[in-house]
């Protein structure tokens, strides 16, 4: 068994067809405000006067990439720690689970997330998050995110061995820094990545995350 | 904002103003009960110690207006181990039960002087650790805004600033019973209420002026990580921010010194009862603009 589950995502290849977040959203079947899996953007740059000719030439630099976000699954998972109840718990595989019979809804997983993983259900009072499509991983089948990426851009296994396979690259913005909660996340960065907190643009959707 | 955020509102603000009750009252019983004796001490203190618990349970009864499945609120105490949540709770239930048991001790005289001392410094303690818990659910690093030393010493000064004015109401009550039982209030315990609220006057000036050094620095030091929320308190929320400074400075300074003042003469009971009851009025709608605004200003780091 896993010792820590993990997923891998390909900014390079990502396209932004948000194929992953639908497919979660059906799979899972999520009401109106919850998306466990998300697709930010994040874009910056402007139109410049070229160093060479400036009296001649203005030159654009703008960028924009995509960044599919779920739940991280984190080694060191705030909202574990945070929740009173006991309701999130970290399993031996590494995914996070939260058990809605336990959950008492206040939010506190909320504060303390800094991926916007656990989201609320109003209609049932609780927490709600991503599972890593357990139920399919236990009969053998991929994460529903992951299959129906057009672009193979999104993967998932064992953590190390991503690494091993991918590099360590964890925190690319617009997501923030790593040192927080130790994501269980490997990135393959776009050409325009930005480092988490020194990046130059700014989140493009937010309304829609 | 929403009924959630105002059941955190009257939640942490009942729950410091009763904390803070109990601690100035015991002060004041420590020293009247040094200087006047037990029984004294005893009459003075006994009513005012009965308006605690009802200002506690209406609290926690507030704070599950917070849950969105509160059948499950029992549970909220399993994660002693890291949840700084979980120990709020934990700490406000032993406090409920602790000054409960103390407050029934006290009323009925069970058990002697110095074991019911005891058992009222315990209290004392839990209550400190209750307010020290509440300002630690705050500190995360994923609300900058929050996740400042200003947090706990602001809750703290809200404990004993709301303790002080409330004692302050609480005290004159009891003046005018009192007096009403004893016409002209020529006995030791008027002397000793109005003597109990010249130092209330003085604490809540002196509580005054730390507030008004913690606010400028919680400012300060939102500005570095928390940019946006300090932009929110100075701009956008800028108008309650000046009325939470309003009502503090008139409530706990200007009706401070006249309360020092009508204290200080005997005929003046009238002005000292009203200004008592404004004083407190006043801080408290003062503190609750400035829970709400800790609230409204609040930022997250990260996605959300």
């Amino acid at each position: 068994m896993a010792k820590q589950l993990a997923f891998h995502f390909d900014a390079s290849a990502c396209n932004g067809c948000k194929a992953c977040q639908i497919a979660c959203k059906d799979k899972n079947d999520l009401p109106l405000g919850i998306n466990w899996r998300r697709v930010a953007q994040y874009g910056g740059g402007g139109w410049l006067p070229h160093p060479t000719r400036p009296d001649l030439v203005v030159a654009n630099n703008i960028y924009a990439y995509s960044m599919s976000v779920a739940c991280m699954h984190c080694e060191n998972p705030a909202c574990v720690q945070a929740c009173p109840t006991n309701a999130l718990t970290k399993r031996a595989d590494g995914v996070v689970l939260i058990n809605q019979d336990q959950c008492v809804g206040c939010r506190y997983c909320e504060w303390a997330c800094p991926y916007g993983a656990p989201q609320f259900n109003e209609a049932k009072g609780v927490m709600t998050k991503c599972t890593f499509c357990e139920d399919l991983l236990a009969q053998g089948q991929n994460p529903a995110c992951v299959d129906s990426c057009p672009a193979r851009a999104l993967a998932y296994g064992e953590l190390s061995e991503l690494r091993a396979k991918y590099g360590t690259e964890n925190a690319i913005e617009p997501l923030p820094a790593a040192n927080l909660t130790a994501p269980a996340l490997v990135i393959t960065p776009h050409r325009h990545a930005q480092a988490s907190s020194k990046g130059t643009g700014h989140l493009l959707n937010g309304e829609e995350l | 904002m929403n009924v959630r955020e105002w059941a955190l509102i009257t939640f942490t603000i009942l729950a410091q103003m009763s904390v803070g009750s109990f601690i100035v009252l015991g002060v004041v019983h420590y020293f009247v009960g040094k200087k006047s004796g037990e029984k004294q001490a005893d009459e003075l203190s006994d009513r005012a110690l009965l308006a605690i618990g009802p200002v506690l349970a209406l609290g926690m009864a507030a704070s599950l207006l917070h849950l969105g499945n509160p059948l499950n609120a029992y549970k909220a105490v399993t994660n002693l181990g890291t949840s700084w949540l979980s120990r709020e709770i934990f700490f406000g239930v032993l406090f409920a039960v602790a000054g409960a048991v103390f407050a029934v001790m006290q009323w009925k005289k069970i058990a002697t002087f110095q074991i019911r001392n005891l058992v009222a410094i315990l209290a004392a303690v839990i209550g400190v650790a209750l307010v020290y818990s509440m300002a630690m659910v705050y500190m995360m690093p994923t609300r900058p805004g929050w996740n400042l030393v200003t947090t706990p010493l602001a809750f703290f000064t809200t404990t004993l600033l709301l303790g002080v004015l409330a004692m302050g109401a609480a005290f004159v009550a009891n003046y005018w019973y009192v007096q009403s039982k004893n016409p002209g209030c020529a006995s030791e315990q008027c002397v000793l209420l109005r003597d109990s609220l010249r130092w209330f006057a003085v604490a809540s000036i002196v509580l005054l002026g730390f507030q008004f050094v913690l606010l400028p620095l919680w400012v300060a030091l939102m500005a570095g990580p928390a940019t946006a929320s300090a932009a929110m308190l100075v701009g956008e929320f800028g108008g309650v921010f000046a009325l939470r400074l309003a009502f503090v400075f008139l409530g706990a300074g200007v009706l401070g010194i006249f309360l020092f003042r009508a204290a200080s003469s005997p005929g003046q009971e009238k002005v000292m009862g009203t200004v008592a009851y404004l004083a407190f009025a006043l801080v408290l709608v003062g503190e609750v603009l400035g829970r709400f605004l800790f609230y409204a200003t609040a930022t997250h780091f990260g996605l959300q």
